[in-house]
């Protein structure tokens, strides 16, 4: 037993050295001369990361397929522009402001949102999006369709960018791991197994499912502010587009949906591809839709399942033992 | 008064076309219980297999018709049985997610086929005005969606009702099991409805395309007119679906006609959340009993 619990503390030990080696090496590299190419690439690791990483809190958790995570990616980066643009605040209020604008909007769709079950659910945050995308096209306070460049951004070095980019994604997985490893956790786990056998040992369905709602838009509006600090111009056709959420999806899909590890190694391998397909632009998301459909028939648990098959990975020690 | 009459009227034609969109997916949830989210790209592309037949191959659109209903069908038999069918077991979310990829396949291959740029299927119809007395006018294209419509609905309906393959359907949309016990072969039975949807979903695809512009992405926009239609008629209803496109189709030009042409798709997107949020079951569907 002690020999059984010292060695779990070993491996803990072994894991927080490693999470602190990498975190250290993600830190370093822009100052110790990383390419730019690298650095820009990371910054769509991180930032793409920490949306999945909502999105699976969502549908790998809490049962809440959503094909409306788009609208708080623009939520967020609006805010971003209009109060940079237009109201001429620094550049961190409109991260601020865009995890509250997200949070009160997610609060107010959720009262009709999860009325709706399953396929409903899923196509009624979608239309959700959808009525954000025209009413932004037609709204004279955003500027119509034609958006805005957001010229404040212009300033910062890809190095700033990047670190923002980290703070975001190391963020949103600590967030994710905290709740996942306290008792909300697991409640959230046990409702993901058997939401009837979950419900009936005394877990609040609605209640859990509305938090795991509020957080997950929260951090994708910071998310989407920092997307849009990256690209730097808004429009309503780029900023609630769905293939964020396409986006989302796969990398959630191909890492293995319902871990954490999943978006982590999703996201990864997503930008990379994306990024050695750039010149076939059609091509890229031909391609990860079918990688995409491939893994959904034949490894519906995505790589994290294949890998959990032979080895039991538990990065951050989210799994509980009776 | 005269451009509220018109937007009924003219929102009356529309919503037959609309509810043709809709019946595809109607019946495919209806006997599958699954949400095919390449619906509106199945019938993008059917568009463009009409239009390059016509401009192509055939004089006729007719035969032009024949022939991609048949490349349809046999695209529909093959996505069923490779795709859909080997998922279909494991609930709704794998489903939804194989054709939400299937969705992006379809509309990244399309551009890469034909060009990002706008398309019509220009018809002998498509100018024709059948009256124009005084504002009110009624055009010979949506007169003849909504009369085909109806008539393709109606075939739909009495196949399913009437006949016995109808009912071997109808077996498997109540209870899988029951039905194989019987001796229907199910899995048989989806890709036959899948047949149906396929033959529905071209002939709307050509009424689309040739009352309005069409893109390699315009699938997602009707995807959701296609939702929306089956959602207030009821999952699975076929009837329903043209009271469901009736009602989308009027709101939508009546909120077009009251605040202005930008809010058409506005109007229809903000009726359908509230009718979801009162009547998830849609006006026609049953309650599911718990």
């Amino acid at each position: 037993m002690t020999e059984k619990t010292s060695s779990r503390r070993t491996k803990n030990i072994i894991k927080l050295i490693v999470l602190i080696v990498v975190l250290a090496v993600l830190v370093v590299i822009p100052i110790g001369g990383g390419r730019i190419r690298m650095t820009s690439v990371l910054i769509l690791v991180f930032l793409y990361m920490a949306i999945a990483q909502m999105w699976n809190l969502l549908a790998g958790y809490s049962g809440l397929v959503s094909l409306g995570a788009q609208a708080f990616v623009g939520l967020g980066g609006y805010s971003l522009a209009m109060l940079s643009q237009v109201y001429g605040l620094p550049l961190w209020t409109g991260f601020v402001a865009g995890a509250v604008i997200s949070v009160i909007f997610a609060l107010i769709i959720s009262m009709p949102i999860f009325k709706m079950k399953g396929v409903y659910f899923t196509v009624g945050t979608w239309i959700v999006a959808e009525c954000l995308l025209v009413l932004f096209s037609i709204w004279k306070f955003v500027n119509y369709s034609a958006g805005y460049n957001i010229s404040a951004t212009y300033k910062l070095t890809p190095a700033a960018i990047y670190y923002v980019a980290l703070a975001i994604c190391v963020g949103a997985i600590v967030v994710v791991v905290l709740l996942l490893r306290s008792k909300f956790g697991l409640s959230l786990m046990a409702m993901r197994d058997n939401e009837a056998a979950a419900e009936i040992r005394g877990v609040k369905l609605y209640r859990t499912k509305l938090i795991c709602f509020l957080i997950a838009s929260a951090i994708t509006g910071i998310a989407g502010a920092g997307l849009y600090l990256n690209i730097a111009y808004i429009t309503p056709p780029s900023a609630f587009n769905i293939s964020w959420t396409v986006a989302m999806c796969f990398i959630v899909v191909i890492g293995g949906i319902g871990t954490v590890e999943g978006p982590i190694i999703g996201a990864i391998i997503y930008v990379i591809l994306n990024q050695l397909l750039y010149s076939f632009p059609g091509f890229s998301m031909l391609i990860m839709g079918v990688i995409a459909i491939i893994i959904i028939i034949l490894a519906p648990k995505g790589i994290m399942g294949v890998v959990n098959r032979f080895f039991n990975v538990d990065l951050f020690g989210i799994k509980r033992r009776l | 008064m005269a451009s509220i009459v018109q937007a009924i009227m003219t929102g009356i034609l529309l919503g037959g076309l609309y509810a043709l969109i809709g019946v595809g997916m109607s019946l495919i949830f209806g006997i599958m219980k699954i949400t095919n989210i390449a619906h509106g790209d199945l019938m993008i592309l059917s568009a463009f297999f009409t239009l390059m037949l016509t401009a192509n191959l055939f004089k006729s659109i007719i035969l032009a018709l024949i022939v991609s209903i048949i490349i349809m069908i046999v695209i529909g038999v093959l996505v069923q049985k490779f795709l859909i069918n080997s998922v279909i077991d494991k609930g709704s979310e794998p489903a939804l997610l194989v054709t939400f990829g299937l969705s992006i396949v379809l509309q990244n291959a399309m551009i890469l086929k034909f060009g990002p740029n706008s398309q019509l299927i220009s018809t002998a119809i498509s100018e024709v005005n059948i009256f124009r007395h005084g504002q009110l006018s009624m055009s010979g294209q949506y007169l003849l969606n909504f009369v085909v419509a109806v008539v393709i609905i109606v075939i739909l309906t009495i196949l399913i009702n009437r006949t016995s393959l109808g009912r071997g359907i109808r077996a498997t949309s109540n209870d899988v099991m029951a039905a194989e016990l019987m001796g229907i072969n199910t899995k048989r039975m989806y890709i036959i409805a899948m047949a149906l949807t396929m033959t529905a979903t071209c002939i709307a695809g050509l009424l689309v395309g040739s009352t309005f512009v069409f893109y390699p992405s315009s699938g997602t926009q009707y995807l959701i007119i296609a939702f929306g239609v089956v959602v207030i008629g009821g999952m699975g209803s076929i009837p329903g679906t043209l009271i469901g496109g009736i009602i989308l189709g009027v709101t939508q030009l009546l909120g077009a006609s009251i605040f202005g042409t930008p809010y058409q798709m506005l109007t229809g997107y903000v009726v359908l959340l509230i009718l979801l949020t009162l009547r998830p079951q849609g006006l026609l569907g049953k309650a599911k009993r718990k």
